[in-house]
């Protein structure tokens, strides 16, 4: 191929990616050495002047024992990760396979994956009012059955599970296009050699389909995961600030909340390092898996 | 493995799931049709007994659902064309040009799309309210109104670039036959010009992937918008603008006027997504979950 000058294609390639260069040296490489250090001073967020550098202080307080940070805000968030995870990948494992049988595919994952496209404001916001105690779906069906109406957002032992629900239900459609696309790679051989060997549809499915199917089950089930630890846009539409008390409080949050209603901003940077350092060992564990794994996305 | 047989359970269960999810979009509909009594009412029905058009009316006026609608797509229209432009550039000289440092810069974007975004909104929220020179900002930052906050920028500039929009235009400038690329240079075409009238016109249906994908996610996204309109009232996008407005309208009279609004602001975006839902479809495979 006939190249021009070295130089000159440096000089070019440059020329182009300095806008990108730029900003991610401005909002991406300076942010996050930037959040770091705010992590170890006592600022406010006013003016750089005012920024004292206190030590370790701030992640001794967030672990300390009145803290309520360790216990229940993190173990609130794992709980919405985990809990979240379990029913959207539950929901589409059998929404995929179902809907690979039946006709209409793209229809049905569409309907699937409406909530995905729709703003968190209006889902959250529906979603208070099929709750809500007095005139809500939800509470006339179980007082319709005959059970006393639940209060569930002010209740601090339903109010989690309430948004896990919602952020399970908000998740199916995502985790479906993918199982789809990795179910699709399958080669039809396999299933028609089995077919012949007489195995049912229920052999088939264990024995052919989820061992196959491996990969992209564990590639949803990690990146789910991971989005689900640093998700709290749900929780602050539907409850503002994760109450009641911190019954619904999770650690992205509670760093938001602290930044921006209470001015630590260094409590909530230090807060924003431990999550991140929690979600920095998924991933080195997500990129081990898949270096033998089977899944292209990070090549 | 289609079966001979149609599968009647299949279809049932399929239905039923189908419902779960439609249901609360069904509910915002006729919700937002409902007349402020009705909608308090002690009993729940997803049908209005009679359908209150008046409430839109209302939503536009108490809501100002126009200033945010043209807040929204001022916003999104602008990160879309943004990134659709420095994805481009980068994906192409990351693919096609040969330069001292591209591993290194490549590894570096990639890397970027691991970075949890919750850890940018405090130095970030910093640094665009601080950003020097504009918005009466000295050049340390200093003394201004809000510095990008002061204008829509603060919406757009720090979601001007994205590392998925450089990895998937990369990945796609990649299959382009360098043969064309030889040609023109032959032919004694710059850089930019292959760049602009032979490269681009070449991955338009990944231009158009990256642009559906980031309409829908400018129009959609909430925490940051929240912030900027924490420092300047008039950024308020639709999301931002009817759940900050909510808290000041009475409940027991306005939720229909909510609702209006929530369907303003969600059902020409689902429209959009069922109409060009191929390109978006295959911009969430190549990012993975959001």
């Amino acid at each position: 191929m006939k190249r021009f000058g070295l130089k000159r294609e440096t000089a070019v390639a440059y020329a182009f990616l300095s806008p990108v260069l730029l900003f991610y040296a401005v909002f991406l490489v300076i942010p996050v050495l930037f959040s770091v250090v705010i992590g170890f001073t006592d600022w406010g967020g006013f003016d750089l002047a005012s920024m004292h550098f206190v030590g370790l202080k701030n992640f001794r307080q967030i672990f300390s024992g009145q803290s309520a940070f360790v216990h229940p805000i993190l173990t609130n968030t794992f709980a919405f990760a985990f809990g979240t995870v379990a029913i959207s990948f539950c929901a589409a494992l059998a929404v995929s396979f179902l809907i690979s049988r039946l006709r209409f595919e793209g229809l049905w994952r569409t309907l699937y994956f409406l909530p995905t496209v729709t703003t968190i404001v209006a889902i959250g916001n529906v979603w208070l009012y099929l709750y809500n105690p007095t005139n809500g779906l939800i509470n006339g069906i179980i007082t319709g059955l005959g059970f006393r109406s639940v209060n569930f957002l002010d209740d601090p032992a339903h109010a989690l599970p309430a948004i896990i629900v919602v952020g399970g239900w908000l998740g199916i459609g995502s985790s479906v296009l993918l199982l789809s696309a990795g179910m699709k790679a399958i080669p039809e051989d396999f299933y028609e050699a089995a077919s012949l060997e007489g195995a049912g549809a229920g052999r088939q499915y264990f024995a052919i389909t989820l061992p196959l199917l491996r990969p992209t089950i564990l590639f949803v089930l990690i990146t789910s995961l991971i989005g689900g630890l640093q998700s709290f846009t749900l929780t602050l539409v539907m409850t503002k600030n994760g109450g009641p008390g911190n019954a619904t409080n999770v650690a992205a949050l509670e760093m938001y909340n602290q930044a921006f209603s209470f001015g630590n901003w260094g409590v909530a940077s230090a807060m924003a390092f431990v999550l991140f350092v929690i979600i920095f060992i998924i991933t080195i564990i997500q990129l081990l898996v898949f270096r033998r794994g089977g899944v292209e996305s990070y090549s | 493995m289609k079966p001979a047989r149609t599968p009647w359970i299949s279809y049932a269960l399929i239905v039923l799931g189908s419902v779960i999810m439609i249901f609360p979009f069904l509910d915002m509909v006729f919700s937002s049709f409902k007349s402020a009594s009705e909608y308090a009412s002690l009993k729940y029905s997803l049908l209005p007994k009679t359908f209150v058009f008046d409430n839109y009316r209302m939503a536009f006026e108490q809501l100002k659902l126009g200033k945010l609608f043209r807040n929204s797509l001022i916003r999104s229209v602008s990160i879309m064309v943004l990134v659709l432009l420095t994805s481009s550039m980068a994906g192409y000289v990351l693919a096609k040009l040969r330069f001292p440092g591209k591993q290194l810069i490549f590894r570096f974007i990639l890397s970027t799309m691991m970075i949890p975004t919750f850890l940018f909104f405090i130095p970030n929220y910093y640094i665009t309210v601080h950003f020097p020179l504009v918005g009466g900002n000295d050049w340390l930052g200093q003394n201004g109104n809000g510095g990008l906050a002061a204008s829509p920028l603060g919406l757009i500039v720090p979601f001007a670039v994205s590392g998925f929009g450089i990895f998937l235009m990369r990945q796609f400038m990649i299959t382009v036959d360098n043969a064309y690329l030889e040609a023109a240079r032959i032919d004694g075409a710059g850089e930019l010009r292959i760049f602009a009238q032979i490269v681009l016109p070449m991955t338009a249906p990944a231009l158009a992937t990256l642009a559906i994908f980031e309409f829908i996610n400018s129009w959609n996204e909430f925490l940051w918008a929240l912030l900027m309109n924490s420092v300047n009232g008039d950024l308020a996008t639709l999301p931002v603008g009817i759940q900050t407005l909510k808290s000041y309208l009475d409940p027991t009279l306005t939720q229909p006027l909510v609702m209006s609004g929530l369907v303003i602001a969600t059902v020409p975006i689902l429209i959009l997504f069922i109409v060009l839902q191929k390109y978006y479809v295959r911009g969430m495979m190549h990012a993975g979950l959001k």
